[in-house]
């Protein structure tokens, strides 16, 4: 493993877009599209979906909304660590937070055009006055669709911006105006992408307070949109140090253990805090006593406790020197996390009469095919615009192999392996 | 009277200030100037209901055909080809008769399930864009298609499991009792009690209903389960009440106190009143994130001297 100080974002290069793991990805997502037309003809019944009455919502809202813009809340999380708390060197692994968030956020929004009903009708969401403002649903419809299309995609704008100044030299006295602009609203930009999402992620919480005593007394209080916001929060640190590991597993890039740790302490001091105040709620409003019984739901609160404390615990004592336990570590910490978004929804919840909720098959393709689409999207964006960090050297290298690079940019992009091998 | 061109701006700014602000709450929270507020314990003048007793329904299921006929929905056969016998309230079941039995099979009751009709529905308040009202007048919750997106949250919310979506078609339906609208305004019963052969479920004004489900009770003080009627105060207070001989919990009916489900959003509704907190936190946060950029944005400056690279954002 390499490390290095982080100091600039630089393409994945040397790297081919069409890799085998590309192919199998493009195919679930195909299989999702065509499963997508067959649903909207027939319907959500089976075999399209496990949804019934009882369990109205199934995964597609419950795992690819709840729980993966839950995942997907660093470019929130992080965003307010680097430029509201001012930790400068954040600011390093904000375009990778800012991606992960992106492609989370937009994969969950389609998905949710295509789980509702009446697709048609949802253009009432651009009429305030057609609104019911206190439904949570609506918050989060709201807030959700107005985050994903204009803060959270205009921050996602700058890489693309570079990549023209870069690549295509006729544009460059255009592209550097509209950057000057950009930069100058930039502040107000970055302040809606940090408000939003702690409105609507306290509101996807807020949806179960209408559960009301259906939901276990272990998930359910008036504070649960705030552990909402609070877990997404860490889920957003915990992917983002993932999304920056992995890659250099993948293609050996460097790793700077100075901010991964930074990240690591982060996460940890909110993992813990968010885990003494969640029990503190539960002892408080009395129901400690559900976590003793033999229930699924005492077994989930503990599988969840374990998980989410376990790994805080290790990462508390490891703080980023051995790469490998802190990135299992984070593997564990986030699934308990994603565990706790998906627990009110559907394991923890009791609807009508004794309903048991297990998604289809076909539903459970369309769900892995749209996660496909945000992953494909990741690995498109990391080897063609500057997003994962690495050192100025590392920048100096990749514009020396570049320079060796076919200038027709058809050539590049069609051929399924790059011009050369990395040295 | 004499009034110089720098008074009359000024009296004429001051006096379109309100308007404006008031302009400006309304297109952000319109809901509160629109639409009926439901509240728990208050039903309109006029709020019919329906009043059904356990002790006098013989599970003949008559209300079931009936409640079909006369919203058109086609019988569901689905579980063996040949009886109308569905589970539960489904998109072509508005209306179902339940039958609960002890383990011992000494104790059983038959129990009627169809929309409650709730003071404060919890529907309601989940529905995005008001697919989903109470009627002003008789208090009915109805559904209209135009407003509905299909996202199904009243089945998540709905306390008691009424609303359900048609799982099946391109076109789909929320589909739930809506107390025969369409047959009471033209003075005709609901379909279920019409037709019910030993007055188990009646029609009526809710405050004739309670006044009737009381004088059953004290005309026979221990037959009632607590003496009770179920709905008068609970989850809010609805308009179809129940009186049983059994355990109303036994009969799915829970019990939820006389605080509503959409009185569990009270602290959501203060933190989002007029949208002030979440203005004021966006102006502090501009403050803050401005006042770190200019750092930043010098830092940037500094670093493009060192290393001879633009600077990134």
């Amino acid at each position: 493993m390499r490390t290095t100080k982080w100091e600039r974002a630089v393409p994945v290069y040397g790297v081919p877009v069409l890799t085998r793991a590309f192919y199998v990805l493009a195919s679930i997502f195909g299989v999702a599209l065509i499963l997508t037309v067959w649903r909207e003809y027939f319907g959500l019944a089976n075999p399209v979906s496990g949804m019934t009455d009882g369990f109205a919502w199934g995964i597609w809202k419950t795992f690819n909304v709840m729980v993966l813009t839950g995942l997907g809340s660093g470019g929130f999380a992080v965003g307010i660590g680097a430029w509201i708390f001012n930790n400068h060197k954040l600011h390093t692994v904000m375009r990778t937070a800012l991606l992960t968030s992106f492609m989370a956020y937009g994969t969950g929004l389609v998905m949710l055009g295509i789980d509702v009903g009446r697709p048609w009708n949802f253009y009432w969401v651009a009429l305030p006055w057609a609104w019911n403002g206190h439904s949570p649903l609506l918050e989060v419809a709201v807030c959700v669709s107005l985050y994903t299309c204009v803060p959270l995609l205009l921050e996602n704008v700058p890489p693309v911006l570079e990549y023209f100044i870069y690549k295509v030299p006729n544009y460059r006295p255009t592209v550097e105006k509209i950057e000057a602009v950009f930069t100058k609203v930039y502040p107000f930009i970055i302040a809606l992408a940090y408000l939003l999402p702690m409105m609507h992620q306290s509101s996807l919480g807020a949806l179960m307070l209408l559960a009301g005593p259906r939901l276990s007394g272990l998930w359910q209080s008036p504070f649960l949109p705030l552990l909402y916001v609070w877990a997404a929060a860490w889920l957003g640190y915990s992917c983002v140090v993932l999304a920056l590991v992995l890659p250099a597993l993948a293609w050996k890039r460097p790793l700077d253990l100075d901010v991964l740790g930074l990240l690591n302490k982060i996460a940890v001091n909110l993992v813990l805090a968010w885990t003494a105040f969640r029990f503190l709620v539960i002892l408080v409003r009395g129901d400690i006593g559900l976590a003793f019984q033999f229930t699924s739901d005492a077994f989930l609160f503990w599988l969840e406790t374990a998980t989410i404390l376990g790994a805080a615990l290790v990462l508390r004592s490891e703080s980023g020197k051995k790469v490998s336990k802190m990135f299992y570590a984070h593997c564990v910490l986030a699934t308990g996390g994603m565990i706790y978004r998906f627990s009110p929804t559907t394991l923890a919840f009791h609807p009508r009469g004794g309903a048991l909720y297990f998604p289809a098959a076909m539903e459970l393709i369309t769900c892995m095919g749209f996660i496909s689409l945000g992953i494909m999207g990741y690995l498109f964006a990391v080897k063609k615009l500057a997003i994962l960090p690495a050192s100025i050297e590392d920048w100096k290298k990749m514009e020396a192999y570049e320079a060796k690079a076919p200038k027709d940019p058809f050539a590049r992009y069609l051929s399924g392996k790059q011009y050369a091998t990395a040295d | 009277m004499a009034m110089t061109r720098r008074e009359a701006l000024e009296k004429i700014a001051k006096g379109s200030l309100p308007v404006i602000a008031a302009g400006c709450v309304s297109t952000a929270m319109p809901a509160k100037a629109m639409a009926f507020e439901p509240e728990p314990g208050k039903f309109p003048e006029e709020a019919v209901g329906l009043l059904y007793d356990t002790t006098r329904c013989v599970g003949c299921k008559s209300c079931v055909a009936a409640c079909s006929k006369a919203n058109d929905l086609a019988p569901d056969t689905s579980r063996d080809g040949l009886h109308q016998a569905p589970g539960d309230l489904n998109w072509q079941t508005k209306n179902i008769i339940k039958l609960y039995k002890s383990a011992d099979g000494k104790e059983y009751s038959y129990f009627k399930k169809q929309c409650m009709q709730c003071a404060d529905p919890a529907c309601v308040a989940a529905c995005m864009f008001h697919g989903l009202t109470k009627n002003e007048k008789t208090g009915v919750v109805e559904w209209n298609g135009i407003k509905c997106v299909g996202c199904r949250y009243c089945e998540v919310s709905c306390p008691f499991g009424v609303p359900t979506f048609q799982w099946v078609g391109f076109n789909p339906k929320i589909v739930k009792c809506e107390l025969c609208r369409h047959r009471t305004v033209k003075g005709q019963q609901p379909g279920c009690t019409s037709v019910c052969p030993n007055k188990a479920v009646i029609y009526g004004k809710r405050s004739d209903l309670l006044k009737e489900a009381k004088a059953r009770i004290a005309a026979a003080p221990n037959k009632y389960f607590e003496n009770k009627v179920y709905g008068e105060t609970d989850a809010g207070g609805t308009q179809c009440l129940y009186l049983s001989h059994v355990d109303f919990q036994k009969l799915g009916l829970r019990e939820y106190g006389e605080e509503s489900i959409p009185d569990r959003l009270r602290y959501q509704k203060m933190l989002y009143k007029y949208l002030a907190l979440p203005a004021a936190l966006y102006i502090a946060m501009t403050a803050v994130i401005s006042k770190n950029f200019k750092h930043v944005e010098h830092e940037l400056k500094e670093e493009e001297k060192h290393s001879g690279l633009r600077p990134q954002l």
